[in-house]
């Protein structure tokens, strides 16, 4: 069974890079982006199966890459990442198509339960 | 100044704390975020029975970048305990340099969020002043935010400080494309007049610049 490919994308170097190498010892395929033309441009090269999107990402509001995501392929799912207090974003992302959110600090067993989800949902979707 | 317009600046001082703690707040979540991770990473890695001299180097990493985050975490800590006793008292002898520090280090976040750069360019051994800190940086604040509100991305705001005759000038400098604003400023021409008058100094416009003149002491008005 091939392993799942998350694109992680968050501006906060460290915090990408740590969850990133967490997610890579639980067996999954990890890369990472710091702003939003990074992140598209990995979209279609990549091709992840899921996507984890800071919704403050610079270069684009998450919103828009979010819904940049979908317009290239509707089937890879996104997680938005988010603070408290930003309801309005969290309700617009899932009006815009993002799959489920979380909220910083994460924690990591609801994050991954999160992305097998994701997955399950794709795979459900491209069968 | 009639009671409504006092309500009216008291709402605003209200909602300019409001703003710097949500600032503040999200700022520390995001640092407690990183260091989260790191600590739980180390974790990952000693269960996975990664504890070899090969990894010590990106133990030390792990550990560097922890350090990093709670040093970035106690300098935004100290500038909001410094903010905050600002409110102690209403007339004391304080720096102008420092609070205007304090404030941009607290207000990062709001230019960060609108890709704008804020810069300082303060001059040295300026005197300290004998007049409300609070009530200063709730009107300097009152003019960045309306500049954020209406600047391009990629600007930046300067804010330079200076000396002038028995005063000490703190000048907001916007450079960059400057938008007509959405919505008008809740903070009006009025209330900023009232505060400055209050502080016993005055302010000055010239092209988008805008300048406070603030008495050395606000006690010889």
């Amino acid at each position: 069974m091939s392993r799942t490919k998350v694109l992680l994308v968050d501006d906060e170097v460290e915090f990408a890079s740590a969850l990133a190498e967490r997610l890579e010892l639980r067996n999954y395929e990890v890369k990472t982006a710091n702003n939003a033309l990074e992140a598209l441009g990995l979209i279609h090269s990549y091709l992840p199966d899921v996507v984890i999107l800071d919704l403050k990402i610079p270069g684009m509001e998450g919103i828009e890459a979010l819904k940049a995501n979908k317009k290239f392929d509707s089937s890879i799912e996104v997680i938005m990442l988010t603070g408290h207090g930003d309801g309005f974003s969290v309700e617009e992302g899932l009006r815009g198509g993002a799959f489920e959110y979380i909220i910083k600090p994460v924690e990591i067993g609801e994050l991954i339960s999160k992305i097998n989800l994701a997955k399950d949902k794709r795979n459900k979707g491209n069968t | 100044m009639g009671n409504g317009n006092k309500e009216d600046l008291r709402f605003l001082q209200l909602n300019f704390i409001g703003r710097i703690l949500a600032g503040f707040t999200h700022e520390i979540k995001n640092y407690i975020a990183i260091i989260k991770e790191s600590a739980g990473l180390m974790g990952d890695m000693i269960k996975a029975g990664k504890w070899g001299k090969n990894e010590a180097r990106q133990y030390m990493e792990v550990i560097a970048s922890i350090e990093e985050q709670i040093e970035r975490s106690l300098a935004l800590f100290r500038h909001l305990n410094r903010f905050a006793h600002k409110m102690d008292t209403p007339r004391v002898s304080f720096s102008v340099n420092e609070g205007m520090e304090e404030l941009f280090a607290l207000m990062s976040r709001f230019a960060n969020q609108r890709k704008i750069r804020l810069e300082t360019d303060f001059q040295k051994d300026l005197p300290p002043v004998q007049s409300d800190p609070a009530m200063l940086q709730f009107l300097i604040f009152c003019f960045v935010r309306e500049k954020l509100d209406r600047l391009d991305k990629d600007s930046r705001i300067s804010l330079k400080t200076g000396r002038s005759d028995g005063a000490v000038t703190i000048t907001i400098i916007p450079q960059g494309r400057l938008v007509e604003a959405e919505a008008e400023s809740p903070c009006s021409a009025e209330i900023r007049q009232h505060v400055v008058m209050l502080l016993g100094g005055e302010i000055t416009e010239k092209d988008h610049e805008i300048q406070i003149t603030l008495p050395l002491n606000m006690a010889n008005l």
